[in-house]
């Protein structure tokens, strides 16, 4: 419904304004990326402008922050009808790994709407290019049944209990459930 | 010089007054000493020790000691130490004297453990909010011991404003920021413009303050905060990630395996060679030089994907756990990349050679943005903007970790203390970095990626690390703690103390000018904040009417040119 939308409301080039609101620049300098020679985002007629006024899509990273909650908010209404919020990167997302800490509010759901989400931390060019051609229906959706390899590379925590004495030392282990 | 030859004068003059001395190990020193006299011995080392200041450290130790902590860390470039001025606070009256108005590099960490602790800097030249929102309740202190980390305290009020200083006369109030076109990071400047120069500036950022060194004194455990230390930052992250582990292990005296550390090496000059890459281009990008822009960012890619290729990912390795590495390079990585380094140099050898015979280039970036030596001196400035003055510090030779101590390479400077000796050493230090990691190839011992640890980590004990990052040192200073965390941890970024030169260097200087000043310290809002925008004129700014503009443009047309 949304991406029929789309479809029809944003058929030719696309502007971008990209808007951290409290990220770590690693998702920004993905987006800096899709820019340049091997990815080259203008061929699909993308652009990413310096205001929110010239723009059709907010690509917004990092959390929403008590202290730019305001400033996202007045960004996000300075863009013209219609509009697109894509959150880019897991902070946006989700919140990150700071979602509930004192100067965090949250995912930047929580201070204006989103559309699209692309997750990753930081998501590759590839996936910010494909998200964005996804939702103007550029690309067919391809979904295949995966497993998320989380167990492959546990991190072993530092913990008493998961601490096996040897000779009076103990030793990190891989656990096999975190 | 050895920590006992620093250690004589300071006896000498201040007999009774230090408590108590620790020498971590040879090349880290701890001095308590009692709070009233802090401000004079860190004068003593600042002007008549000449060490660098690096960080100021606020800590809420009731729980343990009963009282509050104030530190002040300081280098010895020349000698190869860090040391630790440390001294104890009553819990009823958390108060110490400033030493901003001796030690003027210290005035933001005393602001930042004033918001955040609670610790008074007692006649502090501008005690104002630095780190917390501006809607934030001025008696609640994060960094308490009982405040929760997902704090929600009453009296939060989202529409208070910055208590702004006052434009000097006859200036006008140009906002720029949080969100803006030349930087990604939100961060807020509202510069004092008089016709086309600026006049001075007030900075208002913290905006990415995202509450990190909370998490990991409420939440995270030792081996979770590598994972946070990385995301710090989205450049400079495996810094953090090096930097934190390093400090831990120092604290804990861990002993890391050789080929873990060439390991870290070589995953740090990989860093340096992106960041390096990505900041020449970002700055061709701010003076309207596209073409190296691109150019930069073609030749960089495949050390995004040589990164991946050996951590996983393409910017957060993930890379350190408390006594090694995750990752190993295996013979089939070794050649590949070798072989990606040989491309790069070929690469980048004549574009570095265009770029510094650019003479439009030299002509837009030199004699901008100059940070002298005084200004160095007097605020702790580092990384590029310190050896394109000339200033031969880095701590990777200084204040050798991982296997630095067994590489060979150079220091690069520059005479130029302005954006174009910055865009020289850091164009030119992409040769070292590729230097480094062919040695580390080289050299790379077989052997273990982690070592065995001690059944739990000693408590109380104080780490501190420095780490060169791509646009200065990183200093972490820690205290281990119970339940597996720190009880403290503190990250002062390169940015930190970088930005707090940027008044001076943009002060009568053309507004156009400012971009680029800003951007050739390569800030990092992220780091420096830890705890970040698009529209500036929120709050008491005063907008210029249209008509004035035009008053004061028709003004300046027709006053005589001066020669």
């Amino acid at each position: 419904m949304l991406q029929n939308l789309c479809q029809k409301m944003f058929r030719r080039s696309l502007w971008v304004y990209h808007a951290n609101s409290g990220g770590c620049n690693g998702c920004d300098i993905e987006v800096l990326n899709v820019l340049t020679p091997y990815y080259d985002v203008e061929r699909f007629g993308i652009k990413l402008v310096a205001s929110p006024r010239h723009a059709d899509v907010m690509l917004c990273q990092g959390p929403a922050m008590r202290s730019t909650a305001q400033a996202l908010r007045r960004a996000y209404e300075a863009m013209p009808s219609p509009k697109l919020v894509f959150a880019v990167g897991s902070c946006a997302g989700g919140g990150g790994l700071w979602y509930d800490t004192y100067s965090v509010l949250g995912p930047v759901e929580t201070v204006i709407p989103v559309h699209y989400y692309i997750p990753g931390c930081p998501p590759r060019p590839e996936a910010i290019l494909y998200g964005v051609a996804l939702a103007l229906g550029l690309v067919d959706k391809q979904v295949a049944a995966t497993r998320i390899g989380h167990a492959a590379f546990p991190v072993p925590r530092y913990h008493p209990e998961d601490l096996r004495p040897e000779g009076g030392l103990a030793i990190y282990q891989r656990q096999e459930k975190i | 010089m050895k920590p006992s030859e620093i250690l004589t004068p300071i006896k000498q003059r201040y007999g009774t007054a230090i408590q108590r001395i620790d020498r971590l190990d040879d090349r880290r020193l701890v001095l308590h000493v009692d709070a009233g006299a802090l401000k004079s011995i860190c004068r003593f080392l600042f002007r008549d020790l000449d060490a660098r200041y690096i960080a100021g450290i606020g800590a809420d130790d009731r729980p343990y000691s009963g009282r509050f902590m104030v530190a002040h860390n300081f280098a010895f470039d020349r000698d190869g130490l860090l040391a630790s001025v440390l001294a104890m606070l009553p819990a009823d009256a958390p108060e110490v004297d400033s030493i901003a108005g001796e030690v003027p590099a210290a005035s933001w960490s005393e602001r930042e453990f004033h918001d955040l602790v609670g610790i008074v800097p007692r006649n502090h030249p501008n005690p104002k909010r630095l780190v917390l929102p501006d809607g934030w309740p001025d008696r609640v202190h994060p960094l308490r011991k009982e405040r929760p980390w997902n704090d929600r305290p009453d009296g939060y009020d989202e529409d208070r404003p910055f208590a702004f200083d006052p434009a000097p006369p006859g200036c006008v109030v140009v906002p720029l920021g949080p969100f803006h076109p030349t930087l990604d990071e939100p961060a807020h400047f509202r510069l004092y413009v008089d016709g086309e120069i600026v006049r001075g500036c007030e900075y208002r950022g913290f905006m990415v303050h995202r509450g990190i060194e909370k998490l990991a004194e409420s939440v995270l455990t030792y081996n979770d905060i590598p994972m946070a230390a990385e995301r710090i930052c989205g450049i400079c992250g495996c810094v953090h990630n090096v930097a934190y582990a390093q400090a831990v292990e120092q604290a804990a005296s861990i002993p890391v395996p050789p080929r873990a550390e060439y390991i870290r090496t070589i995953m740090l000059e990989i860093e340096r060679l992106h960041s390096h890459l990505l900041w020449v281009g970002l700055a061709g990008h701010i003076l309207g030089y596209d073409t190296l822009f691109m150019h930069c960012f073609r030749i960089r890619e495949p050390v995004m994907w040589i990164a991946e290729k050996i951590s996983g990912n393409r910017k957060t390795y993930a890379l350190c756990l408390i006594g090694g590495v995750r990752w190993d390079i295996t013979p089939e990585l070794h050649d590949e990349l070798d072989q990606v380094l040989n491309r790069l140099e070929a690469q980048w050898r004549p574009l570095v050679s265009a770029l510094l015979e650019d003479r439009n280039l030299r002509r837009r970036a030199a004699g901008i943005g100059v940070a002298d030596r005084a200004l160095i001196k007097e605020q702790g400035l580092i990384g590029p903007v310190a050896r394109a003055a000339g200033i031969d510090i880095d701590c990777r030779r200084d204040h050798p970790y991982a296997a630095y101590d067994r590489v060979d390479f150079d220091v690069i400077l520059a005479q130029d203390p302005d954006v174009w000796g910055r865009i020289s050493v850091r164009a030119r230090e992409v040769f070292e970095s590729i230097r480094i990691i062919r040695q580390c190839l080289v050299k790379l011992p077989a052997g273990l990626l982690q070592a065995p640890i001690a059944d739990e980590l000693p408590i109380g004990r104080i780490g501190m690390s420095s780490v060169e990052a791509p646009r200065g040192e990183s200093h972490h200073w820690l205290i281990t703690g119970e339940n597996h965390r720190p009880r403290r941890w503190r990250v002062r970024a390169p940015t930190y103390q970088n930005l707090q030169g940027i008044p001076a260097m943009i002060r009568d200087q053309r507004l156009a000018d400012m971009t680029i000043t800003l951007g050739s310290i390569d800030p990092c809002f992220s780091c420096t904040d830890r705890l970040e925008t698009v529209d500036v004129r929120t709050g008491a700014v005063r907008v210029c009417p249209p008509e004035e503009l035009r008053d004061r443009l028709r003004q300046r047309w027709n006053e005589p040119t001066t020669p």
